[in-house]
């Protein structure tokens, strides 16, 4: 079953500056006994966030309130400084669609090559299936990538990225899909997703969005928890899939 | 892989008892003390509703499979202990090929040798229970190494066992996994040490009669123990065998307690059971944490003996409590140790009263009954979960599960994906794809070539297919840790957006640069086809070299892979070591065409690290001093590079 806890949650950040990647510079700053004291950020402050099967939350809040570290520490990216994480469920992180695709491939390839990354086999049928669901003509899987345009090409990555169902489902920002046609179907697909998955966790600045397709959403400011608002009736339909970038 | 189907079988045979696998570094007859008697209690107290194995090392070098008590005991081979463990290379491999045979798998933790297989994600399709006995106390300095790995053993268990709740308390580690830890305590056999004629206090008629029992290593204080008899005149007897037992002989020779403090050695279970029942006082002076419980401490206390253990942060006060089971003081206070020790001689009459409570608490609070049940009842609910979950598995369509056994294989399938898209990305860009390279090396084995023939009179054209050879073999180990170095930061997103451990893209250094390389390897197969007369059996012996030589530059790239990526000024050291390397190892030139006694030819790893497969294509053998100087190298290497796929975990930080 499905399921994310974590408990009294901290992440230090570590600030990087230019000197800090540098060895020399640190043997010799122990060398001179100068203070290396290494600058980091609490991007994650003391949150608690206990998520059973069927749980939407909606995560918002202003930029760099810690939405994407926090979208990430449960995808496993950054480790927690402190604290509790216990996570059960395969996740499905989609935090930006373009990772991993190589545009001189010829668009089936990368198909493949994208499955690949999340662990699944292309086998021919899947990839039948989603070429299917991008609408676009047949001879076009045998092209490069970099002859489409950034409509078709999101057709493509958001068909693969969403072809199979998730236990545990991650979105930063709301993926935005172009195409004013496409958008209903996506909408539907990405519902459909949303509606499989026991737990679902997006990010956005959109409000109404959240309103609508989560069953309570948390607001984050300096990384920590604002404030946590059930909304007791999650109310689906209709859903708008225009992202409002802010 | 995915292991889901193999759980499905044992539902269908609802008859079979489940069995499983108990997983410790030693077992009986090797070695006897509590954790092992607590491994044996749960093998015979659980024996008729699992079956019991038992996947250990050993020294003895004796018959690798025998039964001990109706127990199956697999022992494999250690060459000894190193830093407290046992060094048995072949434990890992062991551990994964039996984990499929079981239904649960049972570790007997701290034993990072086992870790090491968790670790790595081996294994997943089977249940894992942790009986936590201690947390690691000796060579706390190496536990950042270990402590991830114990760390991924936990998080990976179903269910966590600990002797006392206060241990969860207080070791930081489980407080992390504290809704999987069940208290489960000990439980000692009272009936053993019943004897009606016995009363307490009443058989040494002097009364000064203190007792203590353990192993004889540093952890258990019996130094301190030894040192508080001095200028006391009560008498101290140690049961128990072990290395510090020089060491405590020379102290009580030191003192010149040799009337009053003896050194029983080891003793038969029923001989320390009367001995328990003859002791005035028994003593604990156990001084860190690995002193978890003290199973030791319980027996006396079945045997209505009144005790004095110290104040460690783990269940041993809990189990005899100052004031009323014993007399606890402060961890290695030889003074404090003494001053108790009298208090309890001197007033026979507390002695019998706390020897009552000690019995009463024994019988009441740490029966072998609870103790089974308890077990059983976290055996019995993590198979059935494990069951319920492969059912779960089963009923759902078996497309919608990833194909990865996750950890460290999915890693390596996924880091070979892509080095396969990698080198097809190359025919993409031409039709010769990476075969443009292996020109660019005919070329210059042909240059190369004729300008050391100029060098050396003897044969130039007889050495063309070793040169190409050697080129071949040094592209690969260059580009492989030159690809490490920006690796990371290439894949950003996947690691960001992905999620992607970042492990997979270093080895995708390796596996592409061997993808290349198989296709440069064309022209050293050509020239050695076309001028030399064809003896294959060479070739032969020179492939577990070329293994190492491989392993050796995999290690290579993960540490410095890592390092350049979060220390960005090491990547132009590395550049131009790699051209120095290049130029003062025997690879384009031969070490015969130079002094061979160079003390800088002989240092040089790259001068073996070649020798061990470039010596058997030419003269059929190996020579044993590169061979070892390899494996030193290979042996350092795989300890960094261990280290480096641990903290790899914060690479996302870095990139």
């Amino acid at each position: 079953m499905a399921s994310i806890t974590l408990r009294d949650v901290c992440l230090d950040y570590p600030l990087y500056g230019a000197y800090d990647f540098s060895l020399k510079r640190r043997l010799l700053g122990r060398l001179l006994r100068q203070g290396s004291e290494m600058r980091t950020i609490r991007a994650i402050d003391n949150v608690s966030i206990e998520a059973k099967a069927g749980a939407r939350i909606g995560l918002a809040g202003p930029n760099g309130s810690g939405k994407s570290t926090l979208l990430r520490l449960i995808a496993g990216v950054f480790p927690a400084s402190s604290g509790q994480v216990a996570i059960s469920g395969n996740i499905v992180p989609l935090l930006g669609l373009g990772a991993g695709v190589n545009l001189d491939f010829v668009a089936a390839d990368n198909i493949s090559l994208l499955l690949r990354i999340s662990g699944r086999k292309p086998t021919p049928d899947i990839l039948d299936e989603i070429w299917a669901f991008t609408e676009l003509d047949d001879r076009m899987r045998r092209l490069p990538l970099r002859m489409f345009s950034s409509g078709m090409l999101m057709r493509v990555l958001f068909a693969t990225a969403t072809a199979f169902p998730a236990d545990i489902l991650l979105l930063d920002e709301w993926l935005s899909v172009v195409d004013e046609n496409f958008s209903a179907k996506a909408e539907e697909r990405l519902l459909k997703m949303v509606e499989t998955a026991a737990i679902v966790i997006i990010a956005s600045h959109d409000h109404g969005l959240l309103r609508r397709t989560c069953n309570s959403i948390i607001n984050l400011d300096h990384g920590r928890i604002a404030s946590q608002i059930p909304l007791d009736a999650p109310v689906p339909f209709p859903l708008e899939l225009r992202e409002k970038r802010a | 892989m995915s292991g889901a189907h193999f759980p499905m079988m044992t539902l269908n045979a609802p008859t079979r008892r489940p069995s499983v696998l108990h997983i410790f570094k030693v077992y009986y007859p090797d070695l006897f003390g509590g954790t092992l008697s607590v491994i044996r209690d749960i093998c015979t107290g659980l024996k008729d509703t699992f079956t019991a194995a038992v996947l250990v090392c050993s020294r003895s070098g004796g018959a690798p499979k025998i039964v001990v008590n109706d127990v199956a005991v697999e022992r494999v081979h250690s060459f000894g202990d190193v830093l407290s463990l046992p060094a048995a290379p072949t434990y890992p491999w062991r551990l994964w090929r039996r984990i499929t045979e079981h239904d649960l798998l049972a570790l007997h933790a701290p034993f990072p040798l086992a870790d090491l297989v968790f670790a790595f994600g081996l294994g997943r399709g089977r249940p894992l229970v942790v009986h936590w006995h201690a947390d690691i106390v000796t060579h706390a300095g190496l536990r950042f190494i270990v402590e991830p790995m114990m760390r991924r053993t936990l998080r990976r268990a179903a269910a966590i066992i600990v002797s006392d709740p206060v241990l969860v308390e207080t070791t930081p580690l489980l407080q992390e996994f504290a809704d999987k830890c069940h208290a489960v305590p000990f439980g000692v056999d009272v009936a053993k040490y019943d004897r009606p004629a016995v009363q307490p206090a009443d058989v040494n008629a002097r009364g000064r009669l203190v007792l203590a029992c353990g192993r004889l290593v540093p952890y258990k204080g019996f130094d301190v123990l030894v040192r508080a008899a001095h200028s006391r005149n009560f008498e101290v007897w140690i049961v128990g065998e072990g290395r510090e037992r020089e060491h405590l002989e020379q102290l009580i020779r030191d003192y010149g307690l040799q009337d009053r403090v003896r050194l029983l050695g080891s003793v038969p279970e029923s001989e320390r059971v009367k001995l328990m029942r003859i002791a005035d006082v028994f003593v604990m002076p156990s001084v860190t944490n690995a002193e978890t419980f003290g199973l030791v401490q319980l027996e006396a206390m079945a045997a209505g003996r009144p005790v004095i253990n110290t104040a460690l942060d783990t269940g041993v006060p809990y189990v005899a409590r100052d004031g009323i089971e014993a007399i606890t003081v402060p961890p290695g206070d030889a003074p404090a140790l003494a001053d108790a020790i009298e208090t309890l001689i001197n007033d026979p009459d507390r002695r019998r009263r706390m020897g009552q409570a000690a019995r009463h608490r024994a019988v009441t609070k740490y029966s072998t009954t609870a103790f089974r049940e308890g077990v059983e009842t976290v055996y019995r609910r993590v198979v059935a979960e494990e069951a319920i979950a492969a059912k779960d598995v089963g009923l759902s369509a078996p497309a919608s599960r990833p194909h990865t056994a996750g950890g460290f294989v999915g890693a390596i399938r996924i880091a070979a994906a892509l080095a396969w898209s990698d080198m097809r990305h190359r025919y993409v860009r031409s039709l010769l794809g990476p075969f443009w390279m292996s020109i660019q090396m005919a070329i210059m084995v042909g240059v190369l070539g004729s300008v050391i023939g100029h060098f050396s009179n003897a044969g130039a054209v007889a050495r063309l297919p070793m040169l190409a050879a050697s080129l071949t073999a040094w592209t690969f180990l260059n580009s492989v840790v030159l690809d490490a170095t920006t690796a990371l930061q290439g894949a950003t997103s996947l690691i960001k957006d992905r999620a992607l451990p970042p492990v997979i893209f270093l080895l995708q250094c390796t596996f592409r640069q061997g993808l290349f390389a198989l296709h440069n390897a064309t022209v050293p197969l050509i020239l050695w086809l076309a001028l030399t007369p064809r003896d294959i059996s060479g070739a032969f012996v020179a492939l577990p070299g070329l293994a190492l030589f491989i392993v050796c530059t995999l290690a290579l790239s993960l540490v410095l892979g890592a390092l350049a990526t979060r220390y960005r000024d090491i990547k132009p050291i590395i550049e131009s070591s790699l051209t120095l390397a290049f130029l003062s190892s025997p690879i384009i030139w031969t070490s015969d065409m130079i002094d061979r006694s160079s003390p800088v030819m002989r240092l040089n790893p790259l001068t073996h690290l070649f020798a061990i497969w470039r010596e058997p294509l030419v003269t059929g053998h190996v020579a044993t001093t590169s061979l070892l100087y390899v494996l030193g190298c290979l042996a350092v290497l795989l300890l960094a590079a261990v280290v480096t796929v641990t903290h790899l975990r914060k690479a996302a930080f870095w990139i």
